[in-house]
């Protein structure tokens, strides 16, 4: 069938048809509805205000197209309804502007008419979203333009039209986000196109079905389920825990005592849950809600027949084992377990980093006053998730707890009793991941020898060790665990510790930094041993360990 | 001036310049909009079309007591049904505060100053 001209009769007809196929797709379209307001309406105020327009056009008696549109298009605007309704009667207001005056059209004047519709709507927006409705009707409109380039035929247009517009559609979510997120095509885009699709069945010659809806059930579901996620979105937030869905099987004489009335059972079912879809027949209605008492939405419909093809899920679970998975997956992605791991100690943020950064995969918080438990290292060995895993306590205190640990933990664990932060630092140095075990092990050790630590802290009371005379809160500086100065002033101790430390083989100082040590002391003390041991050199680090201002390693 | 909202927590203070930034942005994703006006048209002379920058000419937000106002004024485009323009901002003006801010307003008046032929 060649349709080269379009006259008034038939595009009231399509209208009509439009408006019908609009109606019979209401909830779908609904269904959809998340953008601008997630309020669930587009469908029905689309339905609306097209339904305004098509009573009016019902009303007239014209051939003229230019007089049915312009009719239709007042229709539309008086009845317009919601955002999308309001684009869709100034998609048509253009349309029947292009077509005033005009007794017939041809396919070109008819594909103009869809550019003018956009041209017009996008008029009257100052910020045009895409990926809506205007999206659809533009895009839609242009490849009815290039078709009418073509072809004379008007329905050859539609198709072309129909074909776009649902193209158009499906890239809706990539436009806009939030249809992305929800899994979505826009809503007054769907809108459009059931009106469209209705057009072209008109010109086609096509049946309509009018007030059934033209959805499969299970479409419906689907949309309805997706409504509940953009609601539900905290399991506390669910409200009918059941996903209940089934069909009645009527049976004669249990409808004689109760009569089945579709429009009251969908009333009574509305008052136990949401998300409520009921379709029925003759012989069968098929049920989908939310309740939170299927048991009793179960019984009230089984009153009308017999129950067949139940399913009944528990939303909660549902969601919490979806939640559960999410983070399961996200927590745990499988990790291979890896040759060797390193744990150490350390105290201060700054000593963790430095340790983290030279490849300590965990780092126990602790150290002097404050050392770490076995059950919080065994933890830690864990963690590092690997075949051999190296202990670096960095406190002769922590030794203990650490070879305990070892023989607790799951891997094969080697203890370096590394006493001070150097020595660990110099161990980790000493790593290297291509050796065997009991080589790293032996390159460790002789890490440790290599390293002299200096600490400066301050005593706590009078006291005397070592031929040390010390005084509370005067500043003592240790040579590898042993006293060997003591001054009231900090960075006296800490020059005199340095000069006890270095010799004359020694190339490199690290100090590293403590909360107590300002950056005008450390700089001082950089200078002094700069001064004083030409051929070394000094590294700084910020360790913001407590206790101890300085702790200095010397290689 | 802000809007102070209690929570566990403690306290929220948004300014009433953010309130109209977000109310003006919501504004002029709705259809038929074509622009926010200032609302002193007698000073001013012309209904100025405001840019982003300047929402909050175009948006009042009054605080009385616990309840919060917003008033807007706005230019929409001819041949829009405008009753129906001005609900659909009302609805996302609302909607868009309280998912952003979760702010509850209480009433979003709508003044149309002006309604313009084609776009600027």
């Amino acid at each position: 069938m060649v349709l080269n001209n379009l006259d008034g009769k038939m595009l009231s007809k399509m209208v009509i048809f439009g408006a019908r196929n609009l109606t019979n797709n209401v909830e779908y379209v609904d269904a959809l509805n998340v953008f601008p307001v997630p309020d669930g309406d587009t469908g029905t105020n689309m339905n609306l205000t097209i339904t305004s327009g098509r009573k009016e056009v019902e009303l007239s008696t014209s051939n003229h197209v230019g007089e049915v549109a312009g009719i239709f298009a007042k229709g539309l605007l008086m009845g317009a309804r919601g955002n999308s309704g309001v684009i869709l009667s100034q998609l048509f207001r253009g349309f029947s502007r292009a077509l005033e005056g005009k007794a017939t059209v041809d396919a070109k004047q008819f594909a103009a008419a869809f550019d003018g519709g956009v041209v017009t709507a996008y008029k009257a927006v100052m910020k045009p979203v895409e990926g809506t409705i205007l999206t659809v009707a533009k895009d839609s409109a242009k490849v009815a333009v290039e078709t009418a380039e073509k072809t004379d035929d008007i329905i050859v247009v539609m198709e072309a039209v129909v074909k776009e517009a649902k193209a158009s559609l499906d890239r809706t979510p990539d436009l806009l986000p939030v249809l992305k997120e929800v899994g979505v095509v826009d809503s007054g885009g769907q809108g459009l196109l059931t009106v469209y699709e209705g057009f072209l069945a008109k010109l086609k010659g096509e049946e309509l079905p009018e007030g059934a809806s033209a959805l499969s059930m299970e479409e419906l579901v689907s949309a309805e389920h997706h409504k509940s996620v953009q609601s539900h979105m905290s399991t506390e937030d669910i409200e009918y825990g059941y996903c209940t869905e089934f069909m009645v099987k009527f049976e004669e004489d249990k409808l004689n005592e109760s009569p089945f009335n579709e429009e009251e059972f969908r009333n009574t079912l509305s008052n136990h849950g949401d998300s409520l879809l009921v379709v029925a027949d003759d012989e069968i209605v098929k049920v989908h809600i939310h309740a939170e008492h299927p048991g009793e939405v179960l019984t009230y419909a089984q009153k009308h027949g017999s129950l067949i093809n139940m399913k009944i899920e528990n939303m909660r679970e549902q969601h919490t084992t979806i939640l559960e998975s999410d983070k399961k997956t996200k927590a745990k992605k499988p990790k291979e377990k890896a040759n060797y791991g390193v744990v150490t100690v350390a105290m201060g943020d700054g000593i963790a980093d430095l340790f983290k950064s030279l490849g300590a995969n965990e780092v126990i918080k602790g150290g002097q006053t404050m050392n770490p438990s076995t059950e919080d290292i065994v933890k830690s060995i864990k963690e590092a998730h690997a075949e051999t895993v190296f202990i670096l306590p960095n406190n002769s205190n922590i030794v203990m707890a650490a070879k305990q640990a070892a023989e607790v933990a799951d891997a094969r664990v080697i203890v370096i009793p590394t006493k001070t932060v150097p020595q660990g630092m110099a161990a980790l140095l000493s790593f290297n991941p291509a050796q065997s075990p009991e080589e790293n092990e032996a390159s460790m050790l002789d890490g440790i020898a290599n390293v002299k630590t200096g600490q400066v802290t301050f005593a706590v009371r009078d006291t005397s060790i070592d031929g040390v005379e010390i005084k509370e809160n005067d500043f003592m500086g240790i040579a590898d665990g042993k006293i060997v100065v003591s001054h009231s002033d900090m960075e006296k101790a800490a020059q005199e510790l340095l000069s006890n430390l270095i010799d004359e083989d020694d190339e490199i100082v690290t100090i590293i930094q403590g909360e107590d040590a300002s950056d005008k002391d450390v700089d001082a003390l950089v200078s002094y041993v700069e001064e004083k041991f030409e051929d070394v050199e000094v590294e700084v680090h910020k360790g913001e360990q407590p206790l101890y201002a300085y702790i200095i390693s010397v290689e | 001036m802000s809007i102070e909202m209690s929570t566990k927590l403690g306290k929220i203070g948004i300014t009433t310049e953010v309130i109209s930034e977000i109310a003006g942005g919501a504004a002029i994703d709705c259809y038929g909009i074509v622009g926010m006006a200032s609302q002193k048209q007698l000073k001013d002379g012309i209904s100025e079309l405001l840019k982003k920058e300047n929402f909050s000419k175009g948006v009042i937000v009054r605080q009385q007591g616990e309840e919060v106002h917003i008033d807007m004024y706005i230019i929409v485009s001819y041949g829009t049904k405008i009753s129906e323009v001005a609900h659909n901002v009302q609805n996302k003006v609302k909607y868009t505060l309280d998912k952003m801010l979760g702010l509850s307003v209480d009433s979003v008046n709508i003044f149309i100053q002006g309604v313009t032929v084609t776009n600027p």
